[in-house]
């Protein structure tokens, strides 16, 4: 009788432990949704404080169209790079960033790295270029499909048809929202746009799964420092001198009232890339990537805000889509806990 | 040389070479590589440990109260996670 008690004590014991172990989870779901949608708010608040940047000298002249937003791309890298340095020695992570560099999972970081920063950039640029920004912003939004797809193979991560949905609305409320009635002008190239903009949404994709892979063994807050290095340094060397860049970047750090105005938007973007990266861990790539679009949103109230933008039926109603896309992709935590399904 | 890991893939490797532990004999197991640095502390653990485990890396083994009525549980390397030891540097001296 009395081990009967006992047993049934234990029983109810286990039973509760399970209860919080079960809450737990669920906090940790929630937490990554909750990150991977700050990476979209800060992205968005960034954009707004980087485009004031682009805005000033000497990032508005330069002998090529594309010089003033490639130096200042890289030099905001380069700030995010180094507070995310300032914040991984802070945290005590500073010796995790070499011993991560000589492992394959930490190379394969710095290989997703040149997909998501000079090819997809150079992509999107050469897009609107060739394409027009309408058709070339449309495309390239696609990242998060494209994201998507590739974690399902190569991450078996699990997507929900409900999920699915919700990434497609997102996609496409960032297509609304970014939607001008094409130029009049020919654009002979234009197809090789339309690929230059797909290689961008290719490019972005690509770098989700791969970084997420190796940050099975790599601490995300050092995944996302190798990253900036990686990216600033292969665009300094392999893009700036194609687009007369360097010129530029030397006289950036004469002008200072543009040049601080970088570094805090190399701040806001540190942290944003931070909780990106930590949300592809936390919750995976195709949520994350979906979430991290709500920038779309956040830009626009920031820039309401900031500057004098005009809210026109597009912004709202892509903003009420990409909303829509959010909530489906947010509804259900708990089918995050067992995110792979192979594993 | 002896390659020191970075601290999640050792926590992988730790599990490969137990049954199953918990947080806190993880924690002892590095102590001696990793003790000294800022990042060796509960929280980072946590957050590496319930990220491995959704990650499919690790998988839920015990769980019960100890007296105080803490939650005590331990976890276990899956396949999927023992896949990752592939890409151990020779350099390691595991």
């Amino acid at each position: 009788m009395a081990n009967g008690i006992s047993s049934a004590g234990a029983a109810a014991r286990v039973a509760r432990a399970k209860e919080i172990r079960g809450e737990r989870e669920l906090s940790f779901a929630k937490k990554g949704l909750f990150t991977a949608a700050l990476s979209g708010a800060l992205w968005g608040l960034d954009g707004v404080v980087l485009g004031m940047a682009l805005a000033m000298a000497p990032f508005t002249g330069g002998t090529s169209i594309y010089a003033g937003g490639l130096v200042g791309g890289v030099l905001h890298d380069g700030f995010a790079g180094l507070w995310l340095l300032i914040y991984n020695i802070m945290t005590g992570r500073s010796k995790e960033v070499f011993r991560s560099l000589n492992t394959w999972p930490g190379k394969l970081v710095c290989i997703a790295a040149v997909f998501g920063g000079p090819l997809a950039m150079g992509g999107y640029l050469l897009g609107i270029k060739f394409a027009g920004a309408a058709y070339a912003m449309g495309i390239s939004a696609l990242y998060p499909v494209v994201g998507a797809v590739l974690a399902q193979i190569v991450l078996k991560e699990r997507i929900t048809p409900r999920v699915w949905i919700g990434i497609l609305a997102c996609v496409i409320g960032a297509f609304i929202m970014g939607y001008a009635p094409p130029e009049g002008d020919a654009m002979p190239n234009f197809y090789l746009g339309l690929g230059c903009a797909a290689v961008a949404a290719f490019g972005w994709g690509v770098e989700g799964v791969l970084s997420t892979y190796g940050m099975d063994m790599v601490d995300p807050a050092v995944a996302i420092n190798l990253r900036e290095a990686t990216s600033s340094i292969v665009s300094i060397v392999f893009v700036l001198p194609f687009v007369a860049g360097l010129p530029m970047l030397i006289e950036a750090f004469s002008h200072f009232d543009s040049l601080w105005l970088l570094a805090i938007a190399g701040l806001v973007g540190g942290a944003s890339y931070l909780c990106w990266y930590r949300g592809f861990s936390m919750c995976g790539v195709g949520r994350t990537m979906a979430l991290n679009i709500t920038y779309a949103i956040w830009g626009l109230v920031f820039s309401y805000f900031m500057t004098d933008v005009e809210l026109t039926a597009n912004l709202v109603v892509g903003a009420l889509v990409i909303t829509a896309g959010a909530i489906l992709i947010v509804a259900n935590p708990k089918e995050i806990l067992n995110l792979r399904s192979e594993a | 040389m002896v390659t020191t890991l970075p601290m999640r893939f050792r926590i992988i490797h730790f599990f490969s070479t137990v049954d199953e532990a918990s947080v806190e004999q993880l924690m002892d197991g590095l102590r001696a590589e990793y003790g000294q640095e800022g990042q060796f502390n509960r929280k980072i653990f946590d957050e590496h440990i319930a990220s491995m485990r959704q990650g499919g890396i690790l998988h839920d083994r015990d769980v019960d109260l100890n007296d105080k009525d803490e939650l005590v549980q331990t976890f276990a390397i899956t396949d999927y996670g023992r896949d990752r030891l592939k890409y151990l540097p020779k350099s390691f001296n595991g």
